[in-house]
């Protein structure tokens, strides 16, 4: 044989394996869904990690709690069909009867009690202990009645009992919760291959009638942008569900074969500052850095004009949002000003550390830069990896700046903590955070909430940039997925094929 | 042997090492933004990571030595399991790759070399170029464009198994194996090219062509043969650059393999897998150098092993 034919040959073979068998080899119609999520799983025990990653598979769709935090934000009642208190500190759950776990037994009051036990005692490491140590005693009274008394009252104790952390589950299935997790779910998990996907099917006893409409979900561990929007393109992937970043969202909306889903999230894109450190600890400082940045601007340079301008950190999800994002408008000169009056007329030098894996906090960093050097601060990003940003900006509070979304609904009492990471110690929001913690009477609460985030525009300990958007592309003719995302959970129990 | 187990003992203290001295706690990465700093303590001492160093290392050498490599962390099966079934991805895309790599970059250096300073092996040279100068995740994504999006033809990554069949399991690993060979191609067909013309300047070619043999003859059975010293240790560098490229092209095309399981377990700090698979795939290196070094044996009488 000859040289060209030899390399003539090999092409040939080539061209012939890729031609092979047509199309492609993982279905995806009917009612089979296969959904891209970013991340695998770390484990799937919703109780010993607060991954959203296990949340997206697990919470709604595998396992459920007694209340729900349903599409518009709202708390319904779930495995508990009701509850009862006069006072926010003492509870009653009235379970729902003839809801069956995937090993067929009924769910009762005693498995309540065994989870929440559970989630309090040290050695189990629940990641929110803290929650589930208010209360002070748990008593069943039937198989359907459980009565919870707190150490004090707690208007968000109903949100905890709704968060992923507070699933239940049966108690003699407590060892496979991280690989195999029982529940009472419109899904139950049949396969996980490591890496690849995790496989749910249909719980056909489901215990809301018709539901779930799909008889198998496919979530398919893809990382990359690029990579997912070309899986979308190509048909092995019906639902993208965190994985594209807001430059495609045009692209995709000129697609006939696609439709994206722009919503609301939780997540507060958050510019945050080290509060105990010279010169953020000067509120006059942080004023001007709030005034420096045009938030319009940085909306349109990293986020491609989608999201929502914040002002304040609460969610525009969250029932007690005020519109704060004109508080501190964008003024350079105002900024000028205050940094001369800070003792800072020539500015100064900051490093802004930010975690690459989250796309939006880099391009973010670009914009303000330049921004910043406006006013003469003059700021170097720096990027680091995620375990290194949660060791050196999370825990240690070793830096000047950084930019992270935070995704946690009801997080504001994160500022009520003089040790979290943005270190700001301020007695007076404290007081009135607490305050909002044990008041029952709703429009009370809501006054106190807008009298929180006021607080906050006018202290600015961080700037609250955007909410992050909620970006979702599937294609044609699925309907059910939720528009606004009030939980970071993914529930597919009404998704379906459009007939 | 001997030196092949000092190796293996510096690469499995440094892998100890290294990744305990990166910043970066297990626990922290655990739990996330909202684990407080009590539950990370707790957490900590539970995986025995408040333990020091040479303890943990200790008793972590003696069970990989036999053969048990610990627990993951975050997927709470063993790593040895692990290793085993991501190699079913890894091993056959890292071979195929480098089936690929060999059958095109070898033919095309021989004819490059044959047609020296001619268009044709201005043409092949400027083909090796492009695979050295285009990275393989790009090069990636472009095949995925066209034989996936455009056509329709093979599936844009994930892998389904060997259960599906050995042609569909080969079949979503062709995009990947092309890519990944792509760069490696390049450098083999260059160094062919390289090493077949310094042998065809030899006497002992004049001589074979004196004596009236056919061109094909001396190509292959006098010139190739001597000139695949230098291929073939360039090629088992390259396989071993090959299973690190993989890292890349497994995130690019979302396949289960060794090298995305080992960029999960580093970004989550799940200790257990990041010294396993390391101290796996040094093994695997150390091993493909032995068998580069017998089969210079098999090419050249001359060299033999006491």
């Amino acid at each position: 044989m000859t040289k060209p034919r030899a390399i003539g040959l090999v092409g040939a073979l080539l061209a012939l394996a890729l031609a092979g068998g047509g199309v492609p080899a993982v279905s995806a119609q009917g009612a089979n869904l296969v959904v891209q999520v970013p991340a695998e799983p770390p484990g799937l025990d919703l109780t010993v990690s607060p991954a959203t990653a296990i949340g997206a598979v697990v919470h709604y769709n595998v396992q459920e709690c007694l209340v729900k935090v349903d599409e518009h934000g709202k708390l319904v009642p779930w495995l508990a069909e009701r509850w009862y208190t006069t006072d926010s500190k003492n509870y009653t759950f009235f379970l729902k009867k003839g809801v069956r776990f995937h090993n067929g037994r009924e769910m009762k009051a005693a498995d309540v009690k065994f989870v929440l036990e559970r989630a309090m005692n040290p050695e189990t490491k629940h990641p929110h202990r803290v929650s589930y140590e208010r209360i002070a005693s748990i008593i069943v009274k039937d198989d359907y009645t459980i009565s919870l008394a707190l150490k004090e009252p707690s208007a968000n104790f109903l949100l905890d009992i709704a968060r992923q952390g507070s699933v239940i589950y049966p108690r003699e299935a407590v060892d496979t919760l991280k690989t195999a997790p029982l529940g009472t779910g419109p899904f139950v998990v049949s396969d996980w291959v490591r890496g690849d996907r995790i496989v749910l099917t249909r719980n056909k006893d489901y215990h809301v009638k018709g539901l779930p409409h799909l008889d198998r979900v496919t979530f398919r561990f893809i990382p990359d942008a690029n990579s997912t929007l070309a899986a979308l393109k190509s048909g092995d992937i019906d639902v993208s569900a965190f994985g594209l970043g807001p430059e495609s969202v045009d692209e995709l909306k000129k697609d006939r074969r696609f439709q994206v889903i722009v919503g609301d999230t939780t997540n507060d894109v958050i510019l945050s500052m080290n509060n105990s450190k010279k010169p953020y600890s000067d509120k006059r400082v942080r004023l001007a850095i709030t005034h420096a940045i045009d938030k319009e601007e940085v909306l349109k340079g990293a986020m491609f004009g989608l999201g929502k301008i914040l002002g304040s950190n609460v969610d525009p999800l969250n029932p007690y949002f005020v519109d704060m994002s004109k508080a501190v408008p964008y003024d350079p000169a105002k900024a000028k000003k205050l940094l001369a009056e800070a003792g800072y007329p020539n500015g100064f030098d900051a490093v802004l550390r930010v975690a690459p894996q989250y796309y939006y906090t880099v391009r973010t960093g670009e914009v303000l830069v330049s921004q910043l050097a406006k006013a003469g601060v003059r700021v170097k990003i720096e990027q680091i990896e995620w375990g290194q940003w949660l060791s050196q900006v999370y825990k240690e509070a070793n830096y000047d700046m950084s930019i992270i979304g935070h995704g946690e609904p009801w997080d504001i009492s994160n500022y009520a903590n003089p040790n979290y990471y943005y270190r700001w110690d301020n007695p007076e929001f404290r007081r009135l955070f607490k305050e909002s913690e044990v008041t029952v009477d709703d429009k009370k609460r809501r006054g106190l909430y807008a009298k929180l985030q006021k607080m906050l525009a006018d202290e600015a300990p961080a700037v609250w940039l955007y909410m992050h958007p909620r970006l979702v592309a599937t294609k044609k003719g699925i309907t059910g997925i939720w528009k606004d995302l009030p939980i970071s959970s993914l529930d597919l129990s009404e998704v379906a094929w459009q007939k | 042997m001997a030196a092949l187990v000092v190796t293996l003992f510096f690469v499995s203290v440094l892998v100890f090492v290294v990744i305990r001295v990166l910043p970066g706690d297990a626990a922290l990465i655990i739990l996330g933004t909202e684990g407080s700093p009590e539950a990370a303590a707790l957490l900590r001492r539970a995986m025995g990571l408040d333990r020091p160093f040479a303890v943990q290392y200790l008793e972590w050498i003696a069970r990989a030595v036999a053969g048990d490599l610990g627990r993951s962390i975050q997927y709470d099966v063993p790593v040895a399991s692990l290793i085993l079934s991501r190699m079913s991805v890894t091993l056959p895309l890292t071979l195929l790759a480098a089936g690929l790599m060999v059958a095109t970059a070898i033919p095309l250096g021989v004819f490059a070399a044959t047609r020296h300073r001619r268009w044709g092996d201005y043409l092949a040279m400027i083909l090796s170029q492009l695979g050295v100068a285009v990275p393989g995740f790009w090069a990636g994504l472009l095949l995925v464009l066209l034989f996936s999006v455009r056509l329709g033809w093979v599936q844009a990554g994930g892998f389904d198994g060997w259960g599906q069949g050995v042609w569909p399991a080969l079949r979503s690993l062709l995009l990947p194996a092309a890519a990944l060979g792509f760069f490696q191609f390049a450098v083999l067909a260059r160094t062919t090219r390289s090493a077949v013309l310094e042998v065809l300047r030899e006497e002992f070619v004049k001589t074979a062509r004196a004596k009236g043999l056919a061109e094909g003859a001396v190509l292959f059975r006098h010139a190739l043969r001597n000139a695949m010293i230098p291929v073939i240790t360039v090629a088992g560098i390259q396989l071993g650059q090959l299973m690190a490229g993989s890292i890349v092209l497994e995130t690019v095309f979302y396949l289960p393999g060794l090298g995305r399981l080992a960029i999960g377990a580093i970004s989550a700090r799940d200790l257990p897998v990041v010294q396993g698979v390391v101290l796996f795939v040094a093994s695997m290196i150390v091993l493909i150098n032995v068998a580069v070094d017998v089969l210079y044996g098999f090419l050249d009488p001359r060299i033999r092993y006491e």
